[in-house]
């Protein structure tokens, strides 16, 4: 009875100790660590975007069951019509401007309030809470605020200052090009505390010797900003640059609550363009086609990035 | 040179003030561009409907009221209960899944590993936008269409890149000394990342569940695409929604449209510290 006993407890011990090793063994693998992280990134993302590339070989509908393999027929449709290269030209100038707006308006707030900082000047914090409150809204609120600021009536808060100050009502939604300026007004609204912010931890870097060493040497603020400060912030002017512009042109919900895409289809960009052939003219072979355009875009840019990290530091 | 020198001080001393007074003016200018919208619309939905067409413009309606609120909590309470619910659980499972993987680029080596972690990164530029066609098919097959569980799968999935860089730039800052000594005590890895590292990975996992949180509460083209039934609307589809469907009713569009932004901006405002630390490290680290 009691060797049964030991002989048990012996054998218990045995079957730990063998279950403690696979466990060991198993946690000495990185591939147990990575395991759900690849298992996601696989279902959400990698297959997804194969499925993309899929798609736009095919005339696949919405409304549909059966398609056919067409090669390059959807792409060579795409880049044949006219809309697409009307929508390619609106998001190039809805990103073009929205980014060159977003990197000056971020690089003078990031400058004042870094000086504003150092000379203990009130406001600072409160400037820098004030800019970032828009970026934390979500897009799709961000384009109802602006529909409501841009009403087209002198009630309209935009229109009404306007028409006090002796103007007349501006069509802000209504008219083509004034749609698109606002927005990409709405958009800088949004995306400026990006570069604010990004910008400004680069200012943090510029070590303070270099300025004062200017200054003694008789250089104006604005020689030291030329000659100092701009050469040494280049590398995080460039990455700000590239982030934002993929931002940008990915910008999906802020329009379509601001605009719709309209009036006609004068702020329609591609990311517009693409969910309504998708979802509206039930076109899944032709939006996957311009989604996988918008994704060599992305990936070019973020090449570019890699490269650029990887020329930056060691890794 | 002496009278050069001396001449530039009190040049650049006259400059400083100048600089001062233009710094105060584009503080000035900043806090009314960017805070006079969220104001504005605070204010439209504090009044009654009748007052959003009065000339002149009523800065501070003279009649507040909460009416517009009353109308629309029922559904935005639905709303934001969602929204609360898919970021909650989001940041649980993001942390589940991306710890162990930072874990593992930060401490073992293995063949590829930098190429994977690029790999990564080149996932972290996908845009939701462009992958939300076929994820309709994805999430059809999967039978998590309209589904919270497929919303939140997915956006953990979305996640995963910039999750992962950022939580194994935390564990890169802390020294391989910590585990060894663990080790030697007898700790399994298991033990020496939930004992020995996960304290001092707090600040880290903090930015990343706030960015996931943020993330996952206001994302909208995925939501908007995947679920079906109001009942199961996140914020942003909501709010879309209601503005499709009240067109022109100013008052409740706006109520809704605050509630929507407030428990951002308060969660911003106490957390910034946060904030700031995830929009520089998520971008200038990868």
């Amino acid at each position: 009875m009691a060797t049964e006993t030991s002989r048990t407890r012996h054998y218990a011990t045995v079957a730990r100790s063998r279950v403690s090793r696979l466990g060991s063994a198993v946690q000495e693998h990185p591939l147990t660590w990575l395991l759900p992280a690849a298992i996601f990134l696989c279902v959400f993302l990698l297959y997804p975007l194969v499925e993309a590339f899929r798609m736009s070989f095919t005339n696949m509908s919405l409304i549909e069951p059966d398609y056919s393999y067409v090669g390059l027929d959807t792409f060579s449709r795409v880049f044949n019509s006219s809309d697409f290269w009307s929508m390619t030209r609106i998001t190039v100038i809805f990103v073009g401007v929205s980014v060159v707006l977003q990197i000056g308006l971020g690089m003078i707030l990031a400058l004042a309030i870094d000086y504003g900082v150092r000379r203990g000047l009130y406001g600072s914090i409160v400037t820098r809470i004030s800019v970032l409150s828009a970026w934390v809204i979500p897009g799709i609120v961000i384009g109802i605020l602006w529909k409501i600021m841009l009403i087209e009536t002198r009630y309209g808060v935009i229109n009404y200052i306007i028409v006090r100050l002796g103007g007349d009502v501006v069509s802000f939604l209504s008219d083509g090009q004034m749609a698109l300026l606002s927005t990409i007004m709405a958009n800088t609204w949004r995306g400026t505390a990006f570069s604010m912010i990004m910008l400004y931890a680069g200012l943090q870097q510029v070590p303070e010797y270099l300025q004062d060493a200017a200054r003694i040497d008789g250089a104006s603020p604005l020689q030291r900003f030329r000659h100092i400060t701009i050469p040494l912030l280049m590398p995080v002017l460039f990455i700000n640059l590239v982030l934002i512009t993929i931002y940008t042109v990915n910008t999906f919900d802020m329009v379509l609550a601001l605009t719709g895409g309209g009036p006609g289809r004068a702020t329609e960009v591609l990311a517009l363009f693409m969910y309504f052939e998708a979802f509206n003219r039930f076109n899944l072979g032709t939006a996957a086609a311009i989604a996988v355009v918008m994704l060599l875009v992305n990936v070019v840019m973020t090449v570019i990035y890699i490269k650029y990290l990887l020329g930056e530091e060691e890794f | 040179m002496a009278t050069r020198s001396e001449t530039d001080g009190r040049l650049d001393g006259i400059d400083l003030n100048r600089y001062d007074a233009a710094t105060y003016v584009v503080y000035a200018v900043a806090i009314v561009f960017f805070v006079f919208p969220i104001l504005w619309v605070i204010s439209m939905s504090l009044r009654p409907e009748g007052d959003v067409l009065t000339y002149p413009v009523q800065f501070i309606p003279e009649d507040l009221t909460l009416e517009a609120y009353r109308q629309v909590i029922g559904q935005s309470r639905t709303w934001l209960w969602n929204s609360t619910k898919v970021a909650a659980l989001q940041a649980v499972g993001i942390l589940l899944v991306c710890v162990p993987a930072a874990y593992a680029f930060s401490r073992f080596e293995f063949r590829g590993r930098q190429h994977i972690l690029f790999g990564i990164l080149l996932f972290q530029m996908i845009s939701p936008v462009v992958i939300v066609i076929p994820m309709y098919s994805v999430m059809s097959t999967l039978g998590l269409m309209d589904t919270h569980l497929g919303l939140i799968l997915l956006y953990v999935g979305l996640q995963v890149p910039f999750s992962t860089w950022l939580l194994k730039s935390y564990f890169d800052t802390i020294p391989d000394q910590l585990d060894d000594a663990a080790r030697v005590d007898g700790c399994n890895r298991l033990q020496t990342l939930w004992h020995v590292l996960m304290p001092s990975m707090l600040p880290g996992v903090a930015v990343v569940v706030i960015f996931n949180f943020v993330f996952s509460w206001s994302e909208f083209v995925m939501a908007f695409t995947i679920l079906r039934s109001s009942d199961l609307f996140t914020i942003s589809v909501g709010v879309f929604a209601f503005d499709g469907q009240y067109t022109a009713a100013w008052t409740l569009i706006a109520a809704v449209s605050v509630l929507a932004i407030l428990p951002l901006i308060i969660m911003f405002i106490v957390l910034q510290r946060y904030f700031i630390r995830g929009l520089t490290e998520g971008a200038v680290k990868g």
